[in-house]
């Protein structure tokens, strides 16, 4: 596998385990300003990773990249504000 | 065939992977599903008991499930492109149709949900909570099945030696449409599923 290969397979790693913690604090009940912070803060990286690795934006010139963040951010950032 | 001739000019301009159409799509897209998502955060707030109960209802497995299902199928397209990047098309064509198998097992687990909601009774007009969620995934679920029918054309065209290391625009313009749909799916199963 080559370098571009092993750093999409340790994002889909990433990815994973992130997923898993996502379910698994709402599988134990988990609620409240911490952890809605926290979940949407794992929104955010996942999103970022998936625009930045998967989606090849990384090296893509403005605006381009920053409107798929700029979207992450407002919407993730909105999310929040209506569950505080 | 003017859009063809200014296409590679307006590629190199944006350096987007694929089709810049699929983009002026993709940004379309977001935007859609930004609205949908924050109308169903904010009417959460004005009903957070209605909405924290029938959370409760879903199949949080189901959707975690799907979670990986789709990351993973994203993962099999990223290896797609790479493999038609170093002229690889018949390995492209299988990372493809790995990829469209995820797309598969998404679209089954999905129906099951929904099979099961409807065999409850569960409608569009059952409460505002059912609302935003069948109509959410729904018009999600629709985009995977689109998704699917894309990444099945550009496999079909890869198999054939229609892609090469030097043109495979369609192998991209295909990747960004399904991450894009992966993308929306990262914030949909915690927003819809987990958070209270």
């Amino acid at each position: 596998m080559d370098k571009a290969g092993y750093r999409a397979l340790r994002v889909w790693l990433a990815l994973v385990v992130l997923t898993l913690v996502t379910y698994a604090a709402g599988r134990a009940g988990l609620g409240g300003r911490l952890v809605i912070s926290g979940l949407l803060l794992s929104v955010l990286i996942k999103g970022q990773m998936i625009a930045d690795v998967f989606m090849g934006l990384k090296g893509v010139r403005s605006p381009w990249r920053w409107m798929v963040t700029g979207w992450l951010l407002v919407v993730v950032t909105l999310i929040g504000v209506a569950f505080s | 065939m003017e859009a063809v001739a200014t296409h590679p000019a307006v590629q190199e301009k944006s350096g987007l992977p694929g089709d810049f159409a699929i983009w002026i799509f993709i940004y379309a897209e977001l935007l859609v599903f930004g609205v949908f998502f924050l109308a169903y955060a904010f009417t959460r707030a004005r009903h957070v008991e209605l909405f924290n109960t029938f959370q409760q209802t879903l199949n949080r497995e189901s959707g975690a499930i799907n979670t990986l299902v789709l990351i993973t199928s994203s993962y099999f397209v990223v290896m797609a492109v790479n493999a038609i990047r170093r002229n690889a098309a018949k390995r492209c064509s299988q990372w493809l149709v790995l990829a469209i198998l995820g797309g598969g097992v998404f679209v089954v687990i999905k129906l099951a949900e929904f099979s099961a909601k409807h065999a409850e009774g569960v409608t569009l007009s059952t409460n505002t909570f059912y609302m935003f969620y069948l109509s959410l995934t729904f018009f999600h679920f629709m985009h995977v099945l689109m998704g699917m029918v894309i990444l099945s054309v550009v496999a079909v065209k890869a198999h054939r030696g229609d892609y090469s290391a030097e043109e495979h625009t369609g192998v991209e313009t295909g990747a960004s449409y399904w991450h894009m749909v992966d993308l929306v799916w990262i914030v949909l199963f915690p927003l819809v599923y987990v958070l209270h």
